[in-house]
């Protein structure tokens, strides 16, 4: 186990998660910024119960509900990239 | 009488090609399949046959090698506007749809896959949608179980939508923003024939004036065709490099059963005074139709339901059995289907009509093969050209069989070609008999 486990590179997660918006459900890249709220991407509920489900993949975690809820209100981009990151250290700990 | 429905647009993924090469990528698989739009006409009246072999590798099971019929089809490129992900046989549906709509003048092609709808004149709300599978969801299911049992990982949250069979329906009915009648019709291989006959029922009721029709089947994963290869109705084959261009052998002496195929054939029915108003060009009419049911024996088919079927589907289109110029058979190459079917066509219209099958070039499409030899029927219209008996000769065909089999490479109709009908006779069942007719 790594004492001090490396620390996300700045911005890498949000990329990641802007990469899957962009390649999977066809959300033009220009209208994406850390700020643009899930409810802002232009698709539906299904849809984005897809898309969490797809980043979850894709970082190989599982969000609990209670540290997000993609389905409330106010949750921008840089807050799932805050949960994944925060998420992935507290799992190595 | 009631007015003439027009088949204003057509369109069709198929193992001998799609109408859309900018949907049909070349691919380096080797599967006879792979290839382009272009050549479709080709290949339909040349009789190639796309049949080839594929392996089931399933746990705790010896290999097998069953005969299919693929598309060169990649079902990630097709996006939908729900943008929930598509099950294959609807990613086909939506990608014949589109070509039946452009080809309607309904849409036109921005791009090589962008897709511009205009219907505007057109009330949504007299705007259905027919469509028609036999086993719709089955690519998927067959992967989420998959998923779950055999790599035990968790299934889509939109698993449900993307594998109940209206799935396609219903993506369909999104695209053309269709608000009227949204319909998905299972009758194994008789499902799309059904769902054309229906709608043109609707269609000739006035309860819509314009309808998306047609039908589409994806099942060629490994569950799938395990199931079918158990019921010992596909043509056999030993091993990964058997030559299976011969494998399907429909009204031959010696057949021994079908191919699976793949695919979808999608049609804008219209309304023949709505069509004029739009400055439709197309002069074949979807002119009769005929369903029932033997209610006999779930897979032994019955003459005499069949018999009835095409004599209704001649009332309905007001025309004789001399007046029918072409035949396209369901024959799948089982020996007691096809034995069934040719008592019936020589009661109903005697052994001079030209008449052929076309399973052995497109494997059998099950849900969607009344849709696509509905297509090769259009061709046949538009051409005055057969259809051919792919893998029929004089010395091969059962010698009890007194038809007239087309040859194997298409012929020219000997004289004006202006009504085709098309058999589908389906597992459960039920018959259905489509009629098509050049109106100029």
């Amino acid at each position: 186990m790594t004492e001090n486990p490396p620390q996300p590179e700045q911005g890498s997660t949000y990329k990641a998660i802007a990469e899957i918006l962009v390649s999977k459900f066809q959300v033009e890249e220009n209208t994406l910024t850390p700020q643009t709220l899930l409810t802002e991407l232009g698709i539906d509920s299904l849809s984005l119960m897809e898309f969490v489900f797809a980043v979850e993949d894709a970082f190989n975690i599982r969000i609990p509900e209670e540290r997000l809820d993609p389905r409330e209100a106010g949750i921008d981009l840089q807050k799932l990239a805050n949960v994944i990151d925060e998420f992935i250290l507290s799992t190595k700990k | 009488m009631s007015e003439p429905v027009l088949i204003s647009g057509y369109g069709w993924v198929s193992p001998l090609g799609s109408s859309s090469a900018g949907r049909s990528k070349e691919t380096d698989s080797g599967i006879a399949g792979a290839l382009r739009s272009q050549d479709f006409d080709t290949n339909l009246f040349n009789g190639y046959s796309a049949v080839h072999s594929r392996a089931i590798d399933l746990p705790g099971q010896p290999t097998a090698y069953v005969p299919v019929a693929s598309c060169d089809f990649d079902h990630s490129l097709i996006s939908s506007v729900s943008k929930v992900p598509l099950d294959r046989g609807a990613a086909m549906a939506l990608s014949a749809a589109k070509d039946a709509l452009v080809n309607a003048g309904l849409a036109s092609q921005t791009t090589e896959t962008g897709f511009e709808l205009s219907v505007s004149g057109i009330d949504p709300t007299r705007v259905g949608v027919f469509w028609g599978s036999g086993m719709a969801g089955a690519f998927s299911f067959d992967q989420t179980a998959e998923q779950i049992y055999q790599h035990g990982k968790r299934v889509r949250p939109t698993s449900v939508v993307t594998i109940m069979p209206n799935s396609a329906a219903a993506e369909l009915a999104l695209m053309v923003k269709a608000q009227g009648a949204c319909m998905t019709y299972a009758c194994a291989c008789a499902s799309s024939s059904v769902a054309m006959g229906e709608a043109l029922r609707a269609l000739r009721a006035g309860w819509l004036d314009l309808a998306l029709v047609g039908g589409s089947e994806a099942m060629l994963t490994p569950g799938v065709l395990a199931s079918w290869n158990a019921l010992r109705v596909l043509a056999p084959v030993k091993d990964s490099q058997s030559n299976l261009s011969q494998a399907c052998r429909p009204f031959s002496q010696d057949r021994n059963g079908f191919a699976l195929g793949e695919g979808a054939g999608a049609f804008v029915l219209e309304r023949q005074s709505q069509a004029i108003r739009r400055g439709v060009k197309s002069k074949i009419s979807l002119s009769g139709y005929a369903t029932n049911c033997d209610a006999t024996h779930m897979t032994l088919p019955d003459t005499s339901g069949q018999v009835r079927a095409m004599h209704a589907a001649l009332r309905d289109a007001n025309l004789q059995a001399s007046d029918i110029g072409y035949v396209n058979a369901h024959a799948t190459a089982t020996s007691a289907g096809d034995l069934a079917e040719v008592r019936s066509v020589s009661e109903v219209l005697g052994a001079q009509v030209p008449i052929s099958s076309t399973k052995a070039q497109f494997g059998h499409m099950l849900g969607a093969a009344g849709a696509m030899e509905m297509v090769a029927s259009i061709k046949a219209l538009e051409h005055q050209t057969l259809p051919p008996n792919a893998n029929l000769s004089l010395e091969t065909v059962d010698t009890e069989f007194k038809l007239n089999f087309v040859a194997s490479k298409g012929v020219k109709a000997h004289q004006p070609l202006r009504h085709v009908l098309s058999n589908s006779f389906a597992f459960g069942g039920t018959n259905a008999v489509l009629i098509a007719s050049n109106i100029d």
